[in-house]
């Protein structure tokens, strides 16, 4: 009888999962067949994301970085930032749509001059890596295996081989596309890992509204949660 | 009408009882106290020893981008690693590029940390959200103070206990990004070198971020539920890790075993025509 009690949707915290699991199901009614239900819900569900993320941003964003500076610490000059960004909309007017590229410029402008930063930050490291690995035992390496040295090979010839595939310069034939054949084959059997772990976090997906209806709904713990 | 035999009926089985028989599978195993021992991957090992080296007192960013729809692999993540910091005595401030997640890691953070112990502000805070990770970081790298100006309550940051003194991101000694998208590029490309990288990411992530462990940009890896399960084997804990991932486990067993049958029905069914003539 309490669990019954403490079940019902009697206090707010309780009537949101009850509203949480409606969804749910709801969302999963696809699966059975198509029906107005799921519709109904699949556009509240976009609707309510887009909506919710209007709170986050402007608290934690518009209100503290726009806002407060102007009107709080008096920093006026801020005042222009948000209408420039809004020059952006100007895109969809045919008419006054070149005020928008000068917003598009700043961006494009931002991103080249970042990337170049992310490229030495991100793809260096691995080249210098890659350059790196031993392929042989030696005094040099005294913590290097056999197996690791395998696993070092393995990489250089995968890696040669995929780029190989992917060198559309010139007509490949005869040792050359055997080469690249082979970094296809390598290509797909990464590839087939990829799919693996996608199957896995779809899985996870159906697996996390699983545990909300029989850990919060139905209220039955699950690993310890509370 | 010739009646069917029974790979045709194998093939033509609807599609909802395969979902049914997929649902009660998961049910099962979630509810079942069986609980498989995985074996501690490198990736994982790595992530425990670099959390492991940590001191009491030392200041870590927990960047925690999930929402929802990713909650089986990413909260028993965020719960294990939490756990462990906090058995080291490691203080740890949050910050979201995802608006869900600023709430559901705080929500999930005040939990945890009032069952540990944890004061809010004096070992731990959240940063709330920011809209554009690339923008935040270099400010952080610059001046975090300025940068993020406030936290969740709507303290300025320089009198949290917690954050006092700290001007940089170079004054963390680790970032974990806990995530769903493709972020830990973003922090390998713009925090500074000093600062240690950790990735929580989904299982659909994890596979690009081989390169990045390979070269040492990223320290260490959880990879979804079944990387948390390790991870709570190593902390000797009971958490969300070794049920979800049984669960993910025995519903791959489940696919494989309609593969294999659905093809050998369809093998069955060829031979038989051809006997048929």
């Amino acid at each position: 009888m309490d669990w019954f009690m403490e079940f019902l949707p009697r206090t707010p915290e309780r009537l949101g999962i009850w509203i949480g699991v409606i969804c749910t199901l709801a969302i999963y009614s696809l699966l059975y067949r198509e029906n107005p239900f799921y519709r109904f819900f699949e556009h509240m569900y976009i609707g309510l994301a887009a909506g919710y993320s209007l709170g986050p941003l402007g608290v934690d964003v518009l209100y503290r970085y726009w806002v407060e500076p102007i009107w709080v610490q008096g920093y006026w000059a801020w005042a222009f930032v948000v209408p420039y960004g809004m020059y952006l909309y100007f895109i969809f007017s045919e008419r006054y749509g070149w005020i928008s590229r000068i917003v598009i410029g700043t961006l494009i402008g931002a991103s080249a001059g970042l990337f170049f930063q992310e490229f030495s930050s991100r793809y260096l490291p691995q080249l210098n890596s890659t350059l790196q690995k031993p392929l042989w035992l030696s005094s040099a390496n005294p913590d290097l295996t056999v197996s690791m040295v395998i696993n070092n090979f393995l990489f250089v010839i995968i890696l040669l081989s995929v780029l190989t595939y992917f060198t559309f310069s010139y007509e490949q034939r005869g040792g050359v596309k055997r080469f690249a054949t082979l970094g296809r084959w390598f290509l797909m059997i990464g590839l087939g890992a990829i799919f693996g772990n996608t199957v896995m976090a779809r899985m996870g997906l159906l697996i996390g509204r699983i545990y909300y209806i029989l850990n919060d709904w139905l209220m039955i713990p699950i690993g310890g949660a509370q | 009408m010739q009646p069917q035999t029974i790979w045709q009926r194998m093939l033509s089985i609807d599609r909802r009882w395969l979902y049914a028989i997929l649902f009660v599978n998961i049910v099962v195993f979630l509810l079942s106290p069986v609980r498989l021992r995985a074996p501690i991957s490198p990736p994982v090992q790595k992530f425990y020893d670099e959390i492991e080296s940590l001191r009491p007192g030392d200041l870590v960013m927990i960047s925690s981008n999930w929402s929802a729809s990713t909650l089986a692999e990413n909260q028993p993540q965020l719960e294990a690693v939490l756990k462990h910091l906090m058995r080291k005595g490691v203080h740890f401030t949050f910050i979201s590029i995802e608006a869900q997640s600023r709430d559901i890691s705080l929500r999930l953070a005040k939990r945890l940390t009032e069952e540990a112990g944890y004061e809010y502000g004096k070992q731990w805070a959240h940063f709330g959200f920011v809209p554009n990770l690339i923008v935040a970081i270099k400010g952080m790298v610059n001046d975090l103070p300025a940068t993020i100006k406030q936290d969740v309550t709507g303290t300025p940051i320089q009198q949290l206990p917690v954050t006092k003194g700290v001007k940089s991101l170079k004054d963390y000694k680790m970032v974990i990004d806990i995530t769903p998208s493709g972020t830990v590029p973003i922090w390998i490309s713009y925090s500074p070198k000093e600062v240690r990288i950790l990735y929580c990411p989904t299982s659909v992530m994890a596979a690009e971020a081989y390169t990045y462990l390979d070269s040492g940009q990223v320290k260490g890896m959880i990879t979804g539920a079944k990387g948390a399960q390790e991870y709570e084997q190593l902390l000797g804990i009971t958490g969300l890790g070794a049920p979800f991932a049984n669960a993910i486990s025995f519903s791959h067993v489940l696919i494989i075993f309609f593969i294999l049958l659905g093809n050998f029905a369809l093998l069955m069914q060829r031979l038989h025509e051809r006997r048929e003539g």
